[in-house]
């Protein structure tokens, strides 16, 4: 599931990333091209609101221009990329009042004491489809994603969402692979959990028809 | 035979393939005789996918390009 960047892209966007620091400002116009919707696309995912991802695209891309001198490739260049995007991120989100979060425990799966879970789970993955496209079921799974917590947010949009590898996800975050597998695991569960919740209800509501 | 608690432990380490074949059997066992370690295994997946396709498809509106176009030609020019 997951799609590392091919090795190709990596190497042209290291000659841009040389080009540029050598004093190409075409290749600038590039590298802000390549990754334009990526940072609108990750922080409008973590903000929610237009106006903050454009900020913080806006902040980005200039500090891309005004910084790339402190880009040494020591990581991956969109590695870099990224870590300035979730921090511009956080900044406009710490300006903010924050919602309480809410307990990712309480939605974990529950077992009985032999270790067999206990609620009855429905399967509505076939039944997707057709309400993929549903303006109310685009606002479920955005209000879902919204009510993960920081830490496993995060981890969800870059490894799932960006489709980034977990080794990738590691390096940005600076986490060790089974911690970002241990908070992706719980991210897809609560996930799980809220969006079955919806299609359970859904299911009952048409049956009722 | 391991259960279900064990099951959805394994789950993510079974969809990446990181399980020994040994794992992987049991796993399996379990699945043939668990419909609903089944329906949540599908579902598990279903969540992922949905969810991508949804939050993917963010656009950067247009013009909140050109603006941010506008910007960097300022910036640039200015230096």
């Amino acid at each position: 599931m997951s799609f590392s960047q091919p090795k190709e892209d990596k190497e042209v966007e290291e000659a841009l990333v040389r080009e540029f620091q050598a004093g190409n400002l075409e290749a600038y116009d590039k590298i802000a091209d390549i990754y334009q919707k990526k940072i609108y696309g990750l922080s409008f995912n973590l903000t929610r609101n237009q106006m903050d991802a454009q900020d913080v695209t806006q902040e980005v891309l200039l500090t891309l221009f005004r910084k790339i001198n402190m880009f040494q490739g020591k990581s991956a260049f969109s590695s870099w990329v990224y870590r300035i995007t979730l921090n511009a991120s956080y900044m406009k989100l710490r300006s903010k009042k924050k919602e309480p979060n809410i307990s990712i425990d309480e939605l974990m799966p529950s077992f009985n004491g032999a270790g067999f879970q206990q609620e009855k789970i429905q399967d509505w993955s076939e039944n997707t489809e057709s309400l993929m496209f549903t303006n109310e079921t685009r606002d479920v799974i955005n209000k879902a994603v919204d009510l993960l917590p920081e830490k496993e947010k995060v981890v969800f949009l870059l490894r799932d969402v960006e489709g980034l590898s977990t080794e990738k996800t590691g390096e940005i975050l600076d986490l060790t692979v089974p911690a970002v597998k241990s908070r992706l695991h719980r991210a897809r569960l609560f996930l799980r959990k809220k969006l079955s919740n919806y299609f359970e209800e859904f299911a009952s509501r048409k049956a009722e028809k | 035979m391991i259960c279900c608690k064990e099951c959805l432990d394994l789950l993510y380490d079974y969809l990446e393939g990181d399980l020994d074949a040994e794992t992987t059997k049991s796993l399996e066992e379990h699945f043939e005789d668990c419909p609903p370690c089944i329906s949540f295994l599908n579902t598990y997946q279903s969540t992922t996918k949905i969810c991508r396709e949804t939050l993917n498809q963010v656009e950067i509106p247009e013009a909140i390009r050109d603006t941010l176009l506008k910007v960097l030609k300022d910036h640039k020019e200015s230096n």
